[in-house]
């Protein structure tokens, strides 16, 4: 076990593994107070009380959607990540036959400087990607680039099933960026698959074009690309695994890290990432708009959508790009939004499961009015990641206050039980 | 028993949350301030806090200079008549590397039940 940014890893490095076999994470009952804080978080229940002592454990990994909440929510830090790329990109950094290239998600960006002392929501875009460089990888490709490719698939997919819709690509279409979603789809609401996106998410776009149009355009052999996902996601680490992900004829993604992950790694390299100069990606799978930045909360796939549909659909330009009807803080939001020569566009956007399954319910009940619905598993979206840096309010245990909470959670549980 | 009995973290983190910005004001509006600061109260709400940078940043043209998806140059450069994706979006090259299916994963969860594991989806 190794100690990233205030979280436990394991540091197995699976390769070519059936990521349904394994758990992501996992309880310590040498940590565990069996408070029950975790289980009020997970909303499939695939984290539960073991044994006379109660002590919490994941009970099987196809329960379990890799999400990270029940991990970043615990007061005592007795949740630990059981997979960790950080030593096999070290390595590739060192090796000179190879070319590692980086592609960091949209809501990295927004975290990272809280490891280095910075206000959370800090954009520390221009900053990372120099670091990036000072790590060593080759090309610092990034994962807003493919946010809005996605757009332009995602969009594109949308249109065409509004113009014509049929049972193998009905309406509303969801979104499918959010790997926690697609597994909870896939395992609790296979019905609905024929509604889902038939885009891949952002990074496993960005992995595939960068071992082919990617090596292409920097003339480089596409077997010596090495492609480490960035990302603010323990559930990354999953779908960076799935079989299928292996369109450029290896696999797409070599490897998969969190914000966590690489804030240590800076760290280890002794980087003064506080004092680094802004830097730009490069650019061919790196320049990104404003609308790829958003995907990084509730909300903001969708009001970037909007911003492709609304044009397409009227064939006017969208003056004010300020869709702010669709931004959620919490919770399910839904909105109707009034496009000339079409109509109202009806979108729905949720995060939370609990929330995805009310939506998913309307679906299935035939009752659903909307068009499009935006799901992202973490409450607020991906910036409230699992694989973000810590929220320190959390782990408060010195000002005693997290485990003066978990405590009355406790009582409260067993009171409710008795 | 009943489950209105239960105070969830959440529940009780939001009221903490009001607790402390309603402390904050009276600190303020009584003249003693430093009991419990904004910024402590503000704490309490990271989540709201990063994603008001998101959406100060695709607001900023200094990050971002376009803020829309079909304008980005490189975008435009992919899907160009001579562009690796020449055929458009949702093209055949699309459909080769940018789309996927999906997998029924409900056995496993039956299975589960099957076996008397209770889960709440």
């Amino acid at each position: 076990m190794q100690e990233m940014e205030k979280v436990m890893m394991k540091g197995r490095a699976p390769q070519n593994a059936d990521p349904n076999k394994f758990s992501f994470v996992q309880v310590d009952p040498a940590k565990c107070q069996a408070c029950g804080t975790c289980d009020e978080i997970c909303k499939t229940g695939a984290i539960q009380p073991v044994g006379k002592d109660e002590k919490r454990h994941v009970l099987d990994p196809a329960a379990c959607v890799n999400c990270g909440q029940c991990l970043v929510n615990c007061p005592y830090g007795a949740i630990y990540e059981e997979v960790s790329y950080v030593d096999a990109v070290f390595a590739a950094l060192k090796d000179p036959n190879t070319v590692v290239v980086s592609m960091p998600a949209p809501a990295v960006r927004y975290s990272l400087g809280e490891a280095f002392g910075m206000p959370p929501g800090t954009h520390v875009g221009g900053k990372m990607h120099a670091a990036l460089r000072k790590l060593g990888f080759k090309y610092v490709w990034d994962n807003e680039y493919t946010a809005d490719l996605t757009i332009m698939e995602e969009g594109t997919e949308l249109l065409n099933r509004i113009k014509h819709p049929s049972h193998h690509a009905p309406l509303p279409q969801f979104t499918s960026c959010c790997p926690g979603w697609v597994k909870f789809a896939e395992s609790y609401y296979p019905e609905l698959l024929p509604h889902m996106s038939s885009c891949k998410s952002p990074i496993a776009m960005l992995g595939p074009l960068a071992k082919t149009y990617g090596a292409k355009e920097t003339k480089t052999d596409p077997a010596k690309v090495f492609t480490v996902s960035i990302m603010p996601c323990i559930a990354k680490k999953y779908e960076g695994l799935r079989p299928e992900m292996a369109a450029s004829g290896s696999r797409d993604i070599d490897v998969t890290i969190t914000t966590r992950e690489l804030a240590y790694m800076i760290k280890k390299a002794g980087i003064d990432f506080k004092n680094l100069k802004d830097e730009e990606a490069d650019p061919v799978l790196g320049m990104a708009t404003g609308a790829a930045t958003i995907f990084g909360t509730s909300g903001g796939v969708m009001e970037a959508a909007l911003r492709l549909a609304y044009e397409v659909l009227s064939g006017d330009k969208l003056t004010n790009v300020d869709l702010k009807g669709v931004r959620a803080h919490e919770g399910i939001k839904t909105a109707s939004i009034d496009v000339p020569k079409f109509g109202k566009v009806n979108v729905a956007v949720a995060s939370g499961l609990d929330n995805a399954k009310k939506l998913c319910d309307e679906v299935k009940a035939g009752k659903s009015p909307y068009h499009f619905i935006e799901i992202m598993t973490c409450p607020g979206g991906c910036v409230n990641g699992g694989g973000q840096i810590l929220n320190p309010s959390v782990r408060a245990a010195d000002a005693g206050s997290s485990r003066i909470l978990a405590a009355i959670n406790k009582r409260l549980t067993m009171k409710a039980q008795a | 028993m009943s489950e209105n009995m239960e105070c969830t973290r959440r529940q009780f983190l939001k009221t903490a949350g009001c607790a402390a910005a309603a402390v904050a004001a009276i600190g303020v509006v009584g003249g003693m301030p430093g009991v419990v600061t904004e910024a402590q109260a503000a704490e309490l709400d990271l989540v709201s806090r990063r994603q008001t940078g998101v959406y100060a940043a695709d607001a900023n043209p200094k990050l971002y200079k376009l803020r829309k998806s079909q304008d980005n140059p490189m975008i435009k450069k992919i899907y160009a008549k001579d562009g690796f994706l020449s055929d458009g979006p949702c093209g055949h090259k699309s459909h080769e590397l940018l789309h996927t299916h999906y997998m029924d994963r409900s056995a496993s969860i039956k299975a589960l039940k099957a076996k008397g594991v209770k889960l709440k989806a």
